[in-house]
């Protein structure tokens, strides 16, 4: 035992002094005492992010509330108070109820998918030779890449007379799918490429996590007569718990505001409300139609959707981590 | 401590008000000076050299002031002019902006009639009598851009001059396996679809009531009446037919522009300023043009007038702020640089183009000088401002509502329905 832990545990053992803390004051300086001279120059460091905080999260986030109950429209002055008339609107706008549905199709697919591709690829690159460096840095390019230029680049694969049609007609499809043009396609292509960009952030979790697997623990299984699969269904599923939460909460939020990639590729079609998902609507509710009041209410909705669902969710997962 | 968190405080406040809007976007300076603030958007043909010479030469006519650019992200400059309007920070002088929902709100000055003087169509775009964007220039909107060899292969000897002879040059092209449609609308640029609907609605609906959105406005006609389904119903039957190739709906306007020149379609319907962009990037086949046919063959013009610059209401100095837009826009050299990159008709007294103009370009302003020869000339669907025009935002959701109409997912009849519907969420 090092001089440290020594220490540590000495002081955990011994007793409070009686009198609990206003008693143990009198000893010896309070900790708001002795961290007194200290707070000022740690403000120094947590008021300006704090502010910022407050500046371009907190207030907005109030300033869109108080939005949600008006009819604001900077381009139809005055202001009136309306309650929650956006609200029982919205409960029963095809256009809104089309772009949740939308983006509720969109996070699932890209939460399911690249949670599984990533899981799957994670495994196959648990390796450390450079042939499999080198493929995890490839694997998280897109994660780096802004998503505009992701869009740009999946735009030119994806478009009728683009790279991926073009290849299928040269393999004798004559009529290749219209990913981008098709409505009945378009909202899939774009979770698929959202999916695409996302796949790298999930192999990346997924391997530090592999990595973090105790191989005692493996050895120890397969001593015991468990196969590959019982290794991975009984000790690696279980000890990777803690990434399937990041990897789970971090895409649901991520296909929750899905919009960088509608704007570029689709710009909510083909036809109407096609891809529109809920941030998307929002901006074209807010800037094109100038209904700031109720693309506030919408905002609204889904700060409340993304927030429960994502605190459901990660409270869920949580409890299936296990402690080593 | 206290003395600290004071510090800090203020030391804060002061970095972040740098940012936030502490300084005015233009500041009038001393001795008559003033810096104003303008937003231009950029294109492969109005890139920035352009930009930067046409700022420098209205300057120079206008001593005193300094300019500003500002270049929005994308071509959508009315949306961008807006996102600056809700932040406090709208340019002094916009290039080519929508005024509508601006005017109306009192954020754009208006233009005297003295100071229109110089202008063809000094009342066009007008809000309420008044004119808050310089009508600087004509577009004919659409022009029917053609392939010569494609229509001499499939035995086409006249441009159509009806929109059953329209028809009939369609089904030739389909029968030589020729798509008769270029469509684009893809992306960003889902405002490029619009074309075909913008000819039958200029056709079959403005050339009978030329001041048909303002009766929409005042609720006397809708878009599920006859003349206005019919007109949708036409784009449905092109589509319908094979004559526009729903395929070209993922294709952005470069990328459709592109398929033209690379002969993937036979007739292009296009907004005017394609022409110059068809001489500049000449492709291996000649190009033709003619305007989109009504059903007895009388002439239609469908054009929108405007596109200037407008000045915020709220400029450093609105009156230099005009003089200065008024000699942008009224500059011979600013002209002919629009006219050669953008394929602009300037409606500027007296302007003559540049004697070197291709022939796309002349074949162009010839449709155009015809229909006002003709009296024929009508709005544009979609691409009106002022107190005629569509409320904000309905003209993206009609763009996006027409790609329905072509892959079939609504019928004309629900086209119309959808835009009455749209109209009243927009004017609510």
């Amino acid at each position: 035992m090092t001089d440290i832990e020594h220490r540590v545990r000495a002081r955990a053992a011994t007793p409070p002094p009686r009198g609990g803390a206003r008693a143990a004051g009198r000893g010896r300086p309070s900790r708001r005492a002795r961290l007194g001279p200290k707070l000022g120059r740690l403000a120094l460091f947590v008021l300006p992010g704090l502010l910022a905080y407050v500046l371009f999260v907190l207030i907005p986030i109030v300033m869109t509330a108080y939005y949600g109950f008006t009819n604001r429209n900077p381009f139809n002055p005055p202001t009136r108070w309306v309650g929650l008339r956006n609200y029982t609107e919205l409960a029963t706008d095809p256009e809104f109820l089309q772009s949740l549905g939308n983006t509720l199709v969109i996070t699932v697919i890209v939460t399911l998918l690249a949670n599984a591709g990533g899981l799957l690829i994670a495994m196959l690159l648990d390796r450390a030779t450079a042939l499999y460096l080198t493929l995890r840095g490839m694997f998280f390019t897109p994660v780096v890449l802004s998503s505009v230029v992701i869009s740009v680049i999946w735009q030119a694969v994806l478009r009728d007379d683009g790279l991926l049609n073009s290849a299928l007609r040269g393999l004798g499809v004559e009529r290749p799918p219209g990913w981008l043009s098709d409505p009945g396609i378009a909202l899939y292509s774009i979770a698929w490429i959202i999916t695409w960009q996302m796949l790298g952030f999930c192999v990346v979790v997924y391997l530090a996590a592999l990595q973090g697997v105790p191989r005692e623990l493996q050895e120890a299984a397969a001593i015991d007569g468990c196969g590959p699969m019982a290794r991975f269904r009984n000790v690696t599923w279980p000890m990777i718990a803690p990434a399937l939460t990041i990897n789970t909460v971090m895409l649901l939020i991520t296909g929750f505001k899905a919009y960088d990639q509608i704007q570029v590729i689709t710009n909510g079609g083909p036809g109407t409300g096609t891809t529109a998902t809920m941030a998307f609507h929002v901006v074209q509710t807010a800037f094109n139609g100038n209904h700031v009041g109720y693309s506030s209410a919408m905002a609204m909705v889904m700060l409340l959707l993304v927030a429960s669902v994502s605190v459901a969710v990660l409270r869920t997962l949580q409890r299936r981590e296990v402690t080593r | 401590m206290r003395r600290s968190m004071i510090f800090c405080l203020v030391a804060t406040l002061a970095a972040t008000g740098c940012g936030v809007g502490a300084e005015p976007a233009a500041a009038p300076s001393a001795g008559g000076k003033v810096t104003l603030t303008f937003l231009v958007f950029e294109t492969p043909n109005l890139d920035a050299k352009f930009w930067d010479a046409a700022i420098a030469r209205a300057s120079a006519k206008v001593p005193g002031v300094t300019i500003k650019k500002l270049v929005t992200p994308n071509v959508d400059r009315t949306g961008y002019a807006k996102q600056l309007d809700a932040s406090g920070n709208l340019p002094d002088i916009l290039q080519s902006v929508n005024p509508a929902g601006f005017a109306q709100a009192g954020k754009l000055a208006a233009f005297t009639g003295e100071e229109l003087k110089n202008f063809i169509a000094p009342t066009a775009g007008a809000v309420d009598g008044k004119i808050y964007q310089l009508p600087y220039n004509t577009q004919v909107i659409p022009v029917i851009y053609y392939n010569k060899d494609a229509f001499a292969k499939a035995g086409i000897t006249a441009t159509p001059k009806t929109y059953k002879e329209l028809l009939d040059v369609s089904a030739k092209l389909k029968a030589k396996g020729v798509t008769p449609f270029v469509v684009g609308g893809g992306g960003a640029d889902t405002w490029a679809d619009m074309y075909p609907l913008t000819g039958t609605i200029a056709t079959d609906v403005y050339s009978k009531t030329p001041d048909w959105l303002t009766r929409r406005a005042a609720g006397s006609v809708a878009f599920k009446d006859a003349d206005f389904t019919k007109a949708a119903q036409k784009v449905a039957d092109l589509a319908e037919q094979g004559y526009i190739d729903p395929a070209g709906l993922s294709r952005s306007y470069a990328d459709s522009e592109q398929a033209f020149r690379d002969a993937k379609g036979a007739m292009y319907p296009m907004g005017s300023w394609f022409a110059t962009s068809a001489d500049n990037t000449k492709p291996p086949f000649e190009i033709g043009a003619f305007p989109w046919p009504s059903d007895d063959g009388a002439p239609v013009t469908p054009t929108f007038t405007g596109g200037g610059t407008s000045v915020s209401a709220k400029a450093a100095d609105v009156d230099l702020a005009k003089k200065w837009a008024l000699a942008f826009d009224e500059d011979k050299e600013n002209n002919d640089a629009f006219v050669k990159a953008d394929g602009s008709i300037p409606a500027i007294k007296g302007y003559v183009p540049p004697s070197d103009m291709g022939p796309v370009y002349n074949a162009t302003v010839a449709i155009y000088q015809q229909g006002m020869k003709d009296g024929s000339i009508v709005n544009a669907f979609s691409q009106e401002t002022g107190d005629g025009s569509l409320p904000p935002g309905l003209a993206d959701k009609a763009a996006l509502a027409v790609q329905d109409l072509i892959t079939g997912k609504k019928s004309a009849a629900e086209f119309s329905a959808y835009l009455d519907d749209q109209w009243t969420k927009a004017t609510q």
